[in-house]
């Protein structure tokens, strides 16, 4: 094999393992995804909740930082003692470090929707939930959008750092690549999908943002 | 009044984010072999190493193959240590690969045996009255330290045995194992004193080094693993040990014993793989994927078919 080229090498391991990798990237894109959605499901709530009882705002978002100042690596060490091996661990982590953007982009989103239109909403009789569901969130999702996607960005390059627990996904493919004699292809078998990966997801995402977008904005 | 609150919300957002991990950290995720805790998943637990990994793909090949169930590795664990408490803290079922000699003075802080069928035995009984873990039969192949040279150096000075470089020895380098070097019961001054010889000088250096080292010339002599893919790819002569100076490293799998009781059929297919993986064969495994690019999972599968899963057997 030394004969080969660096990218003869990475061609000659994707042609033979090719559907090795794509098992590992669907995994990997996987574990991301869960460890944003959970995120959401809970951030996104609990922006809007800080955003209308704003002292509560500064307790939240401070929790929030202390979480993200945490080293991805001990993080998982921390998480992997109470929850032992394996891909939950990992998609806590991807949770914890997703929250921070969320929470944050709901409740910047949530608070920038002009004064004057919530009055208008108001003087037209709507309820609290039509206001909320009828003109804040639609008028912030985009920025609400931003944070998910800050959020799945990052959590694609810490889903990789999850191999080290047993997780799986495309980072198993990198430590592989650090062990074999000659591992410079693997290394990049594994790295190059994983940017691939980050770069397509925050493409999809700012289409999507941008269509969420309502008209005349 | 209004600070004590704050502290009372503080205090329900933490313990209901600590709640919360709990509860993911026990769900199971659609699409994603290993979250949650099913009957029907076992989990490998496998370390770095090449041959690791081959072996617990091989397991994980023949289970879902030959069975309906699914297999969920966990993978590149730091050391066999590590391994061993996956199983104990039940996060793995089986573990890949357990050395005899690694298990006895490492897991089981007992003193090194020479002799092969007794170190068995100890580790079989240790680990079963410890932790009331199964270990099977040896899969066929030991991992253990050997010296090699390369051909011509075999030729020129007539190298078999390790014993034969007592003659050249004072103007040999040696390149060995770091962690080795001052090992306690069969370290180097134990070596040099069993085979009545001291080298020109020895290198200790990473494992992962040794192999290229003697290759190119660096160094006349080196200690590295029996099965590295390495002595076949750079066509080293291991020359024999015969005095029995290295204790052996026998590979067999071991299974949480409780797991193994509900599971009476996973405990029959898994002795397929007693003693049909031979030194040869783990040679050209970790060759493959360490030389050829190959995943260990497709080198594995491969082996598998190659062999009929095994079903001739038993």
């Amino acid at each position: 094999m030394s004969e080969m080229g660096l990218w003869q090498q990475f061609w000659y391991y994707m042609t033979h393992n090719g559907s090795y990798v794509l098992e590992q990237f669907s995994r990997h894109f996987l574990i991301a995804i869960y460890g944003v959605l959970l995120a959401a499901v809970v951030g996104i709530p609990l922006g809007i909740l800080i955003a209308r009882y704003k002292k509560l705002s500064a307790t939240t978002i401070g929790i929030a930082n202390v979480i993200q100042t945490i080293p991805s690596l001990a993080m998982l060490s921390i998480l992997m003692l109470a929850l032992g091996l394996g891909v939950n661990t990992v998609i806590v982590t991807v949770f914890l470090y997703s929250i921070l953007p969320i929470v944050k982009n709901t409740y910047t989103g949530m608070n920038n929707v002009n004064r004057a239109v919530i009055d208008t909403a108001q003087g037209m009789g709507m309820t609290r939930m039509q206001q909320l569901f009828l003109v804040e969130l639609p008028l912030s999702v985009s920025v609400i959008m931003a944070g998910v996607r800050n959020a799945l960005v990052v959590a694609i390059g810490n889903v990789a750092i999850g191999a080290f627990v047993g997780a799986g996904g495309l980072g198993d493919i990198i430590i592989r690549g650090t062990n074999a004699t000659d591992g410079g292809a693997i290394i990049l078998a594994g790295a190059l999908p994983t940017a691939l990966m980050a770069i397509i997801a925050d493409l999809l995402l700012g289409w999507a943002e941008r269509k969420l977008q309502p008209h005349g904005m | 009044m209004l600070q004590n609150s704050w502290k009372h919300y503080r205090k329900i957002m933490l313990l209901s984010l600590c709640a919360l991990l709990v509860f993911v950290g026990g769900c199971s995720f659609p699409g994603l072999s290993g979250t949650g805790k099913s009957d029907k998943t076992v989990r490998i637990a496998s370390v770095t190493s090449t041959e690791s990994q081959i072996i617990a793909n091989i397991i994980s090949e023949l289970i879902t193959h030959e069975t309906d169930y699914n297999t969920s590795l966990v993978n590149n664990l730091g050391s066999s240590s590590v391994s061993q408490a996956a199983l104990q803290r039940d996060d793995a079922d089986i573990m890949a690969t357990s050395y005899t000699g690694t298990d006895l003075t490492g897991t089981l802080q007992l003193p090194p045996e020479k002799n092969p069928q007794k170190a068995t035995r100890i580790v079989n009984s240790e680990l079963k009255k410890r932790y009331g873990q199964v270990r099977y039969p040896t899969m066929g192949f030991a991992d253990t330290y050997a010296f090699m040279v390369t051909q011509e150096t075999a030729k020129k000075y007539h190298l078999n045995k390790v014993s034969d470089m007592q003659a050249h020895a004072k103007e040999m380098k040696a390149g060995v194992d770091s962690s080795w070097m001052n090992r306690k019961g069969d370290g180097y001054k134990e070596f040099a004193s069993a085979y009545g010889f001291n080298f020109q000088r020895v290198y200790p250096m990473q494992l992962g080094l040794v192999y290229s080292a003697v290759e190119q010339g660096k160094m006349k002599a080196v200690l590295g693993y029996s099965t590295d893919g390495r002595i076949k790819s750079y066509h080293l002569k291991v020359l024999e040990d015969d005095k029995h100076f290295f204790p052996p490293y026998d590979c067999s799998l071991v299974v949480n014993g409780k797991y193994l009781k509900q599971h009476p059929d996973l405990a029959k297919l898994l002795h397929r793989l007693d003693g049909k993986i031979d030194l040869q064969a783990m040679q050209t495994l970790n060759y493959q994927v360490d030389n050829n690019l190959l995943e260990p999972s497709v080198a594995a599968r491969q082996f598998l078919e190659k062999h009929n899963y095994f079903r001739g057997g038993n």
